[in-house]
């Protein structure tokens, strides 16, 4: 029986070959995750490293510098995919928002904490002093922000929770999908900051730093990786377990084509753990580290696929996926188009003029 | 109505609009700041490095970071959240209508945040040309994210040819689009100053110091002005039923004409102060930077309320309400009733308290879904003292002029004139069952005082 809590669709119709709209919405989203991975995963595992090292590999310091770049830049790239979810499911987000307002209104206030909280420890880490409260706080932050979008984006996709979670907004914390995929979530960030913070330390060392120290981290690195990754292998499994059998019924069901993501990620996700037991020296196999990084990519990429190929199969189990109208309107596309092709070359401009500006000495500098 | 019902206490609409403030007085800055600061660098670099203008800018870039980049980010997606769970209903209608014109706006927004980061953290490291370079491609992108989303604020009240055309270049570029584009880059260059004053009075060389502080209220006397021309402006280009609401010798809400006057001497402070500060930059100190910021947050808070008040009873006239009733369902509701449309207010029936009676508890039902969205029970425009004193007939009586208004709500979107009884309130909507009920709701609400 069809979910009868599902609003009626816009009046309107989507202004845009659906398409189109879905292919920008997975480029922004995985961007969006890319920073998102770097902000959660680096930021835990800056706490993390306070409690290893102390100051001594300076991760905090690194995730705390990278972070007041990726935090803006997650937020930017994040608001596209906000837009195009509105824009073709709308009346799924907005009802799973507004199932938790207060505590989604409520993640703008963790967002913004946890943004200044990375601001005084870069600042209290360059005036020399420790910061590893701010490190912690902020980490946590991002936690709780992370938990209540997975909450908010399971509901979107399970229409059929929304009347026990209209009487206790709290149910939707306590599904055990929603554990397994806050879990995911927060996995995969661990270990991409493992790698990235492996790749830095092996490629791109900051100065001054002493070489076993930047051994030590690139090793921690690598070894929080693995571990994560292993996690995140029976973690998969989990959540395939905790999927409604009705979702899995009908993915099964479909094509080899349409199971074939999912081979795929398992298949990338073995590789990825070869590369990183491979890689647990990382200056001695600085390749390694790079494969691993490479590996973690193309698996992020079929996962964003996958959970994009999912989101129509829980809406058809509850019976709720109607088609969206649409009539493409390519005269407001391409002013778009147009528009971002400009900003990108700027910004690529301006990026590049900026590291590669440097006046010899002598020379004014602004 | 057909979303899950969120009214906060202090009611949704004010919920909006503290975001809304919040948000605007940083984004606004952020704007200015950006121009203020190019021209502060441009400066220093025609002045051969004038450290006084340069350390202005450098502490500048300080407050656009923290205030811009963090603070202004995070407040505008969380308007966007307030209104997606406030008013699902409109927004949902203006996302499909202006999804491109969005777009547009976060292409800029990209090219903003970036360029802020890379100019904040380039001091001492590029040459002075790249670093103007930076920070005048931040100041374009974010005066273009104002022209973007200024199309969107105004067709929400006046949405000009629109209605007739369906055409989004109709709705973009509608009656007030310019006036409030003019009014808005005025109260950028007046916030710009204004909170940028504060950062300069740290400068120790007294000479330095005024010539900063004339710098600046030059720019807050100029947005001052632009300011009330575009907000003269934009009076006048608004449909004669909206000036009725504030304008006039008998307004329809004199709270809001209020707003209006205080709004004015709020201007003219700030327009004062930066004058003074013009003539004598000596004198100008830290209260009087203060007076003029909080000014200045008067100015634009003050605008923000006459405009969204003077939409009532819409969130985009003429064809969503504020309770996210769409003008054209409304025969269609009253044939089937609201509580067929409002799924989420009709589950609610069955967790009504024991005692209630099965009409109160429908009634509640109806209110939640209709008149929530404006209507607290006791706290903001409560509905138990709106009511205060009337019985089951009077408020059926009302009830039914406001049902009668909805053939008018209908002439008006085809753009037609019609009489309404209450001009400032949607319709009210759902069968002559649901009516009784919500009168009957609305008289137990009194009985509970009176137990008390």
């Amino acid at each position: 029986m069809p979910v009868e809590t599902v609003p009626a669709e816009s009046v309107f119709p989507v202004p845009g070959a659906p398409a189109v709209v879905h292919a920008l919405w997975l480029l922004t989203f995985f961007l969006h995750l890319v920073f998102v991975n770097s902000v959660v995963g680096g930021s835990l595992l800056g706490g993390l490293s306070t409690l290893v090292s102390g100051r001594g590999w300076k991760v905090a310091e690194l995730f705390v510098e990278l972070n007041s770049w990726a935090i803006s830049l997650a937020i930017t790239f994040g608001v596209a995919p906000l837009l195009f979810v509105q824009l073709l499911y709308g009346r799924f987000f907005y009802t799973a928002s507004a199932l938790l307002p207060w505590i989604w209104l409520g993640m703008l206030l963790m967002m913004a904490a946890a943004y200044y909280l990375n601001y005084i420890a870069k600042f209290r880490f360059a005036a020399g002093k420790g910061a590893a409260l701010a490190v912690w706080g902020s980490a946590l932050l991002f936690l709780g922000v992370t938990a209540i979008q997975v909450a908010v984006n399971l509901l979107h996709l399970r229409p059929e929770l929304w009347t026990s979670v209209a009487t206790d907004p709290m149910a939707a914390f306590r599904y055990g999908e929603f554990r397994a995929r806050f879990l995911h979530f927060v996995l995969a960030a661990l270990i991409f900051a493992g790698i990235l913070l492996a790749w830095i330390s092996v490629r791109r060392p900051e100065k001054g730093l002493d070489p076993l120290a930047l051994k030590a981290r690139a090793a921690f690195g690598m070894r929080v990786a693995l571990v994560a990754t292993l996690f995140q292998i029976a973690d998969g499994l989990w959540l395939l377990g905790a999927m409604p059998r009705q979702v899995l019924r009908l993915w099964m069901r479909q094509g080899v084509l349409e199971v074939l993501p999912l081979l795929l990620s398992i298949i990338l996700s073995f590789g990825l753990l070869a590369f990183l037991v491979a890689a647990q020296d990382p200056m001695a196999n600085p390749k390694r580290v790079r494969n691993a990084l490479e590996f973690f990519g193309a698996t992020m990429i079929v996962m964003v696929g996958m959970r994009h190929q999912l989101r129509n199969l829980y809406h058809e189990a509850a019976k709720a996926a109607d088609p969206v109208q649409s009539r493409a309107e390519w005269g407001g596309f391409l002013l778009f188009a147009l528009t971002f092709a400009l900003c990108l070359g700027l910004t690529i401009c301006a990026v590049v003029r900026s590291v590669k500006d440097r006046p010899p000495e002598g020379e004014p500098v602004a | 109505m057909d979303y899950p019902l969120f009214t906060p206490a202090i009611g949704g609409g004010i919920l909006i609009a503290v975001i809304s403030i919040l948000h605007v007085v940083v984004s606004h800055f952020a704007v200015g700041g950006g121009i203020v600061l190019f021209a502060l660098e441009s400066l220093s670099i025609k002045n051969g490095r004038d450290p006084v203008f340069r350390n202005a800018a450098r502490r500048g870039s300080r407050i656009l970071i923290l205030v811009s980049t963090v603070f202004g980010a995070i407040s505008g997606v969380g308007i966007w959240f307030t209104i997606g769970v406030v008013q699902p209903a409109g927004t949902a209608d203006l996302i499909r209508l202006f999804v491109w014109v969005w777009a547009i706006e976060w292409a800029f927004f990209l090219l903003e945040i970036v360029t802020a980061l890379l100019y904040y953290s380039t001091w001492e490291k590029v040459s002075p040309r790249t670093h103007l370079l930076l920070i005048g491609l931040y100041a374009f992108s974010a005066y273009m994210s104002l022209v973007i989303i200024q199309g969107i604020l105004s067709f929400m009240s006046t949405p000009g040819a629109w209605p007739r055309t369906g055409d989004v270049a109709d709705a973009f570029f509608n009656p007030t689009y310019l006036p409030g584009l003019v009014l808005r880059s005025g109260v950028c260059l007046l916030l710009a100053g204004a909170y940028l004053m504060l950062a300069v009075l740290a400068e120790k060389d007294p000479a330095g110091r005024a010539r900063l502080v004339r710098f600046l209220a030059a720019f807050e006397s100029m947005g001052a002005a632009l300011a009330a021309a575009g907000y003269f402006w934009w009076e006048n280009a608004l449909e004669p039923a909206m000036r009725l609401v504030f304008l006039g010798p008998k307004p329809l809400l004199p709270g809001l004409s209020a707003t209006r006057n205080q709004m004015m001497m709020a201007g003219l402070l700030c327009l004062a102060l930066a004058l003074l500060a013009l003539l004598a930059p000596r004198f100008q100190a830290w209260p009087a930077a203060v007076v003029s910021l909080l000014a200045g947050f008067a100015v634009l808070g003050g605008y923000e309320r006459v405009r969204e008040g003077s939409r009532k009873p819409y969130v985009v006239r003429p064809h969503v309400f504020s309770n996210g009733l769409h003008a054209r369902e409304i025969d269609s509701i009253n044939q089937r009733g609201i509580l067929e449309k409002s799924r989420f207010a009709r589950l609610e029936t069955g967790r009504a308290s024991p005692s209630a009676t099965e009409a109160a508890a429908t009634g509640r039902a109806v209110f939640r879904s209709q008149c929530a969205a404006c209507h607290t029970i006791d706290g903001y425009l409560g509905i138990r003292k709106l009511t205060k004193g009337a019985d089951t007939e009077t408020l059926n009586m009302i009830l039914t002029l406001m049902k009668g208004d909805g053939e008018g709500r209908k002439k008006l979107l085809k753009g037609e004139e019609a009489p309404l009884d209450y001009p400032l309130m949607p319709p009210f909507v759902g069968t002559d069952s649901e009516q009784d009920a919500l009168a009957q709701y609305l008289v137990s609400l009194q009985e509970v005082r009176d137990a008390r």
